[in-house]
């Protein structure tokens, strides 16, 4: 019991249980309609993969601004060489090259400029998203259809038994990267370097090639989720992932990962993305105003912080 | 080395800094310091602070190249200086406030960066159990209390426990060279005596141990030579019995004016 009370993600955990447990008793035919399941899902799914890229970052106590601004220059990217009769394959590699890359840049940045992450990301945030004004003049392109019905479109945007491939692939790579970062001496390396810097470089840890994988696989998780989002939603716009690096970012905190690094679960980053768009999707559905929902994520962060913290202070004096 | 006589010296030295200066831009923190460290002693490494000791062991440990000089690590030159360098020629600085992450459980830290791995088709993944077992062992060996678990946080420990347990680490390891920065701050009166007889241990298996301390009656007592710095340069390099501790001790309250130059060491 106490094992379990430690867990950083125990806050979300009884969220997720009490918001299910809410909208099941409230609104039972709307909740547990297919239609609102798998839209959830899908939405879990593109916040999700997002926040799992960023938790990776924010464990090593930096932070990734420019991730809303990455999905959508590779969103645009990938939607781009579609229209240029590109196969899906060689585009979709080409997008995700271009998503390495970005997180390259913002290691280089961050590691040999000694810059802190966050200047060096929203940098990347106002530059990328500016790229992808100029490069498409504001016109909105989108994924043609002979594209989407592709087997690689079908795979990221399909779906499998009525499930959005899109969670499956979720679930599937969250299982991997909880894995990696429990189960790995990469994953090791990560957390040791989020809770303490230089006792990890004095054993030996290679500080400098962990903090660049951190930046990669977090710009990774973005352009995937653009691609999760355009192969299943064709339609797209300049503005794609706008705002998206502050949800991530906050669905990231309220799963339990500190911000003050080294410590915090996958588990939890999922839960939250979960957590945020069920109780959007309920909020639509119930006919809130959905720039309430704005207000909501501002004090779910608040009130699940505060228990954390007051949890992890009573632990401690225990 | 050979000698003026021709004669050679039996003992080769571990680590040699021969004529070393680093600078800062304008400021010159160590001036053409020359020291050698032999296998299997003690050397206690004083001086005030500003003095240059920490300097001179970031360069031991790798973590700053100096500004000219030499550094010789069992007769071979050192040209390259980074950490893990000093990590695998088997050097390991214990310091109060570094080499544990709190985050981690005891036996994580043990292994960081030594991780066992375990082929599970063919991916590497962490070796739970050997990580358990291994640590467990060494932790109980070294006198930490058996209620630790080496599942837990490495932050329920105390501070002598973690000193303790970073000895501990760096023994088993089979490193060479054992550096203590200031290992006894902050401890108690039983932790500190615990930690300087770990020291003496370890000089006793043969490891060459460098102890850097302000407190130069603790030192006098283990160490088997004292080498005293001061504004960058040495001073003082005796064997321990050729001073008094207050002999030394005026020394260091002079600023290094007394006699600029000790006897040699054997």
């Amino acid at each position: 019991m106490r094992k379990l009370l430690r867990r950083t993600d125990i806050g979300i955990i009884i969220g997720c249980i009490f918001v299910f447990a809410l909208f099941s008793l409230w609104n039972p035919e709307q909740w547990f309609n297919w239609s609102t399941i798998s839209n959830i899902g899908q939405y879990t799914a593109i916040l999700g993969l997002l926040a799992i890229g960023q938790t990776f970052v924010i464990l090593i106590r930096e932070i990734d601004l420019s991730v809303g601004s990455v999905y959508g220059i590779v969103g645009i990217t990938f939607a781009g060489l579609e229209n240029s009769n590109i196969s899906v394959l060689v585009a979709f590699i080409l997008a995700m090259l271009l998503a390495l890359l970005i997180g390259l840049v913002n290691a280089v940045f961050v590691i040999r400029g000694k810059l802190s992450s966050m200047i060096v990301t929203l940098g990347g945030l106002f530059f990328y998203r500016g790229l992808v004004y100029v490069t498409t003049h504001g016109a909105i392109t989108g994924v043609p259809q002979a594209a989407r019905e592709n087997w690689l479109a079908q795979l990221f945007g399909g779906h499998w038994l009525r499930i959005e491939n899109g969670f499956l692939l979720l679930l599937l790579l969250g299982f991997l990267c909880a894995v990696t970062l429990y189960q790995t001496r990469f994953g090791n390396h990560l957390l040791a370097l989020g809770g303490d810097p230089a006792s990890a470089e004095s054993q030996g840890v290679p500080v400098d090639r962990v903090r660049t994988l951190a930046f990669c696989l977090c710009s990774f998780f973005a352009g995937l989720s653009a691609i999760v989002t355009l192969t299943n939603e064709p339609e797209t716009n300049v503005s794609l992932g706008t705002g998206m690096e502050l949800e991530s970012i906050a669905a990231v905190v309220v799963g339990g990962t500190l911000l003050t690094g080294g410590r915090g679960t996958i588990l939890g980053t999922i839960l939250g993305a979960f957590f945020f768009t069920a109780v959007r999707s309920e909020m639509i559905a119930l006919g809130a105003p959905p720039s309430w929902y704005i207000s909501f994520v501002g004090i779910a962060l608040l009130v699940v912080v505060t228990i954390n913290t007051l949890l992890a202070k009573r632990l401690k004096s225990t | 080395m050979a000698t003026t006589d021709g004669t050679t010296d039996s003992r080769q030295p571990l680590i040699s800094i021969r004529n070393v200066c680093l600078s800062y831009g304008n400021f010159q923190a160590l001036t053409d310091v020359s020291v050698d460290f032999y296998q299997g002693e003690m050397v206690g490494l004083v001086g005030d602070n500003g003095a240059g000791k920490t300097t001179l062991i970031r360069i031991i440990s790798g973590i700053i190249p100096p500004t000219s000089g030499e550094v010789y690590f069992d007769g071979e030159r050192i040209t390259k200086f980074y950490p893990k360098k000093a990590i695998d020629l088997g050097l390991e600085c214990i310091q109060q406030t570094i080499g544990i992450c709190d985050n981690l459980s005891v036996g994580r830290n043990y292994f960081l960066g030594r991780e066992p791995t375990k082929r599970f088709f063919g991916v590497p993944f962490l070796d739970k159990k050997k990580i358990r077992d291994a640590s467990a062992k060494v932790v109980h060996d070294f006198g930490l209390r058996d209620t630790v678990d080496v599942d837990d946080e490495i932050a329920l420990l105390s501070g002598g426990e973690k000193q303790t347990f970073k000895i501990a680490r760096a023994v088993t390891f089979r490193n060479r060279v054992i550096i203590m920065d200031e290992p006894t701050n902050h401890l108690s009166v039983r932790e500190r005596a615990h930690v300087n007889e770990l020291a003496v241990q370890l000089k006793q298996q043969g490891l060459l141990v460098i102890y850097i301390t302000h407190d130069i009656f603790q030192i006098h007592r283990i160490a088997d030579r004292i080498v005293i710095m001061e504004n960058g340069r040495k001073v003082t390099d005796v064997p321990r019995d050729a001073m008094s501790a207050e002999a030394l001790e005026g020394i260091i309250r002079d600023g290094g004016r007394a006699p600029a130059k000790g006897p040699k060491p054997s």
